[in-house]
């Protein structure tokens, strides 16, 4: 089988059916559906990993690196990890009916932003590396978070209008969502914190070569705030220990939702297929380097 | 001998009407008075639960019954509850049937949860205090008494008792494991110190719960659950102070004890925590509203079980079908000795009758006609044979009428046809 001809609508398609078979888990539990999902999402994440490797090996580095098209498909791609890892070691967690619908929109958003290569890491690649991972944690922490509180307020929805789980459609408890989703949140944001501080570093970094990074950039200001959001958050939950959960998940649902929808959007935003935002992480990218333009034609 | 039963449940009334009718203890003495100056020839016994009120009558004739509306307005008058309000959720066996439901009853079939244990100590508990007031008799006696039995019987022949079958494993296993991960960092706060509370303290000790505190009115009655169960007293003029720093609080006592106002004033020195209040009360103990007032708060009363109980009973179903087959067996069973008891006096004075008749007969003609004595025991057996035969259609006609209960119309008629005396 040759691997190197899968596209991305073809993981893309895998994980919509595994989402829809998660659906089919309403009508009561069946150890076929739960099977069937589970290959169709494993299919799904080797086509996944085979596109993100031939990508690497097209560009010469790493997906993190490489374009926002390939850190926005390895942050799908962790996601995914997530859900197969969780749905085979408890087979009643509904996570699925949460988490893939984020993984969707996460692949499918991919067309929108550019996959064109970045030329600038001549220099400081370990640091660079190191930014972008831990951005990509960062995010994926905040992910978790959002799924969280998703599962927290319908948990709390069920219980207060006495709905019963359907069979083989459980959610975990209140106590245990608000403990998870307050630890996502305690986790996510010190990543996110040093994310943003490795990439202000290599930005001042650079104020010492012909190529200076400008602060005044529509993505830097867009993360920045949407960090600065998270960070408020982390801030009024490490002052306020006892916060009823339902806060809790409020809160981190409109600021993790803010801050997935700010980084999402903005990459859509400066991408030259939606908008075409002027921004220094495009700039010095050569439009020739569009793996998917090459690809396609 | 009439059976009658006019009774309200969790199938046909809601909670709201239930709670309405609901006979607190205190004040079982007080209807019993009241039941008896107004139904002098029945025997009655009231069972009043959360989940039901019933009041079976039973008399030796059926025109001393006392009708179905008689005891509606019972229940009105006593309750100070319009009758429109509840007449139509109101619903009334006679005859077998009334053997048939409180045989379910004592099973548990009849149970929110099915195979639920405590039913039947509260079956008893109502006979006893019927007892007590000298309201029941020998019919309600051994109807009761038989339904301890049955109940024994379908416990141990099915597996309908197996699992979670209490109202408490029910209500925490369902919804207070979805609010609390572990019950071992919880303080549960049980209000109310009879069987209920009992039985879920049982089931909170068995998923980890520690600290638990126990208040009543009746002090001692606390002590000795406390006792047992290895709890703290708590003075009954302090339990707002627990109130507000309990994780769960189940209130069993039926005395309508929180109002909205109460709940806010104690919910203000609370730490808002996530609180899981289980309610099972009748009346309820905790206003129905207060579960809308703070979102951590998850208030949960007897019918909220209900969906849950219905999906208990469907997974038993074949255990249902074996306890169905139990009940009628004995409700058959039951039927028989009771017409037995009817019919039998008047069947023996009958035969005893045509009996006299017969040999008063039989000496007149052998007297006549002393050539027949060498044939005499021939004649006899003849003569008794006809008189079977005789007797047999009436005598089957009795049996046929019996199973739905006393046969009084045929009972009367051969009386009179007969001219048999009481």
């Amino acid at each position: 089988m040759d691997l190197s001809q899968v596209g991305v609508v073809c993981f893309l398609a895998s994980y919509a059916v595994a989402y829809g078979l998660e659906w089919l888990r309403l009508r009561g539990r069946s150890q076929i559906n739960r099977v069937t999902t589970l290959s169709v999402g494993l299919l799904g994440l080797i086509a996944h990993t085979a596109y993100l490797v031939n990508r690497s090996r097209m560009t010469q580095l790493p997906p993190l690196l490489s374009s926002s098209h390939d850190w926005l498909l390895v942050l799908a791609w962790l996601a995914v990890v997530a859900y197969l890892f969780l749905s085979a070691t408890d087979p009643e967690l509904a996570i699925g009916v949460f988490l893939l619908p984020i993984v969707l929109i996460l692949i499918g958003s991919t067309y929108f932003v550019s996959d064109t290569v970045n030329r600038r890491l001549d220099s400081l690649y370990g640091w660079k590396m190191l930014h972008a991972s831990l951005l990509v944690l960062g995010m994926l922490g905040v992910l978790v978070g959002f799924v969280l509180a998703m599962m927290y307020l319908a948990q709390q929805w069920r219980v207060r209008h006495r709905q019963q789980a359907p069979e083989g459609f459980k959610i975990p408890s209140l106590e245990k969502l608000a403990r998870l989703n307050r630890w996502s949140v305690m986790i996510a944001v010190p990543l996110l914190t040093l994310g943003m501080g490795t990439g202000v570093g290599l930005g001042l970094y650079s104020k010492r070569g012909a190529e200076a990074v400008q602060f005044n950039d529509p993505v830097i200001i867009g993360s920045g705030l949407a960090w600065l959001v998270m960070f408020s958050l982390f801030i009024w939950l490490m002052a306020s220990r006892r916060t009823p959960g339902r806060q809790v998940a409020s809160l981190t649902l409109w600021a993790a939702g803010f801050l997935l929808t700010t980084l999402v959007g903005l990459q859509m935003a400066t991408g030259k297929k939606v908008f075409d935002l002027k921004t220094w992480h495009v700039h010095y990218a050569a439009p020739q380097d569009s793996w998917i333009a090459r690809n396609s034609r | 001998m009439n059976l009658q039963l006019v009774y309200c449940n969790h199938h046909s009334a809601e909670l709201a009407v239930r709670e309405r009718l609901a006979f607190p203890p205190q004040r079982l003495g007080e209807a019993y008075d009241t039941l008896r100056s107004r139904f002098p020839q029945s025997e009655l016994i009231v069972l009043s639960t959360c989940n039901r009120v019933e009041i079976y009558a039973a008399q030796e004739r059926p025109e001393q019954a006392p009708g179905h509306r008689e005891l509606a307005q019972f229940l009105s008058e006593f309750h100070k509850v319009p009758l429109p309000e509840f007449f139509d959720e109101l619903l009334e066996h006679t005859g077998a049937e009334v053997v048939r439901h409180l045989f379910q009853v004592a099973a548990s079939l009849d149970s929110m949860v099915l195979g639920e244990p405590q039913i039947v100590a509260q079956v008893r508990e109502a006979y006893r205090l019927a007892q007590e007031s000298q309201a029941s008799g020998p019919i309600t006696s051994s109807l009761f008494e038989r339904a301890f039995n049955v109940s024994k019987r379908v416990r141990t022949e099915t597996r309908l008792s197996e699992g979670r079958v209490s109202i408490a494993s029910v209500a925490v296993g369902e919804f207070g494991k979805d609010i609390f991960d572990r019950f071992d960092d919880k303080q549960v706060l049980i209000i109310g110190a009879g069987q209920m509370a009992e039985e879920t303290l049982r089931y909170l000790q068995e998923e980890g719960a520690k600290e638990i505190y126990v208040a009543n009115r009746t002090r001692e009655r606390a002590d000795k659950l406390a006792a047992d169960w290895g709890g703290t007293v708590v003075p009954w003029e302090q339990l707002d102070d627990y109130l507000a720093r309990a994780d769960i609080i189940v209130s069993t006592t039926g005395a309508s004890l929180v109002d909205v106002a109460r709940f806010k004033a104690f919910r203000q020195k609370s730490r808002g925590q996530a609180t899981f209040i289980l309610d099972l009360g009748a009346p309820r103990d905790f206003a129905p509203e207060i579960g809308n007032i703070d979102e951590n708060v998850y208030l949960f009363c007897i019918d909220d079980l209900q969906k849950t109980c219905e999906r208990n009973r469907k997974l038993r179903q074949k255990e249902v079908e074996k306890a169905v087959a139990i009940i009628d067996q004995e409700t058959d069973s039951f039927m028989k000795d009771l017409s037995h008891r009817a019919t039998g006096p008047i069947v023996k004075r009958l035969r005893e009758q045509w009996r006299d008749v017969v040999d008063a007969e039989t000496e007149r003609l052998f007297k006549k006609l002393p050539h027949l004595e060498k044939d005499r025991s021939e004649i006899e057996k003849t003569i008794e044979r006809m008189m079977n035969k005789l007797l047999h259609p009436p005598l089957e006609a009795l049996k046929d009428e019996s199973r739905e209960g006393s046969p009084h119309g045929l009972l009367d008629a051969l009386k009179r046809l007969f001219r048999i005396g009481e």
